[in-house]
């Protein structure tokens, strides 16, 4: 049986550390409005933040990112071959639950590979989101990127 | 809204620090998180206290930062302690099961009694 979808919201913001308050504060706006706990609000704003991290963090090939830091560093702009993706954020509100999507149309990233070094950013964000969603499922193909598909149930009155 | 990033970094002793963050670590500032932690580890601090009662949001990132900087001190025999967590900044402490890993104070008094 399908799922009644109420709305769908779909973000593409530029893979840059600054716009991650973007998907984050649509995050909240959308949970709100499902009427979540302010915590529930707060616990979904955390994993869509760190699943943009991930994306920017691990989404494209290092030499991509070395390369960026090169320019950045250099104070010149990407070439067009340097350039960064963009990520995509599409959140899915259904009566039941919400759903959210971070889509990285970059390189990809092996999940298994992020390890459980507690300072590598990919491994906590990782745990973090596990944590405080009840249903995560991460897809990796080298043609379309990597798939974050997040969701969270609303408690039964 | 989201609030701006404010870090403060006072020398308490010889060896000792508080450095203080107010409004929201993400991956956006978290260098800065990093770089102020540094200066005050390269000028000599081996116990450090984060103050985090005024830090509204912090993320993986701004975790990670704290755990290499809590790697570092230990290297070198120093020690870090946390003060003030608000509840949301405490569950990302226990979720991720670093709350064994850091020594989390109500204030800034307690921590420094624990690294001193």
């Amino acid at each position: 049986m399908e799922r009644v979808v109420l709305g769908q919201v779909e973000l593409r913001i530029p893979r840059q550390a600054e716009f991650v308050r973007v998907a984050r504060m649509t995050a909240c706006a959308l949970a709100a409005q499902l009427d979540f706990t302010y915590d529930v609000v707060k616990d979904i704003e955390l994993a869509v933040a760190e699943a943009c991290t991930n994306a920017i963090e691990h989404g494209v090939p290092r030499a991509a990112a070395q390369a960026a830091r090169a320019a950045s560093d250099a104070g010149r702009s990407l070439a067009a071959e340097e350039r960064y993706d963009e990520i995509v954020v599409r959140f899915i509100t259904h009566p039941e639950q919400l759903a959210v999507e971070v889509i990285d149309r970059g390189q990809g990233f092996d999940p298994e590979e992020l390890g459980a070094d507690e300072e590598a950013v990919g491994g906590l964000g990782l745990m973090v989101i596990r944590q405080v969603m009840d249903e995560v499922h991460i897809e990796c193909t080298a043609e379309a990127g990597t798939c974050v598909r997040m969701i969270k149930h609303r408690a039964r009155e | 809204m989201t609030t701006p990033l404010k870090i403060e970094s006072r020398i308490e002793s010889r060896d000792t620090a508080v450095l203080g963050l107010a409004g929201e670590v993400d991956v956006a500032n978290v260098a800065q998180v990093r770089e102020a932690a540094l200066e005050l580890l390269a000028r000599g601090v081996k116990r450090l206290v984060v103050d985090l009662s005024a830090t509204e949001y912090m993320d993986s990132s701004g975790l990670g930062t704290l755990v290499g900087l809590l790697k570092r001190l230990k290297e070198t025999g120093g020690e870090i302690a946390i003060a003030g967590a608000r509840p949301r900044v405490r569950r990302l402490f226990e979720i991720t099961g670093l709350k064994q890993v850091f020594a989390l104070h109500d204030d800034v008094a307690a921590a420094l009694k624990e690294v001193c």
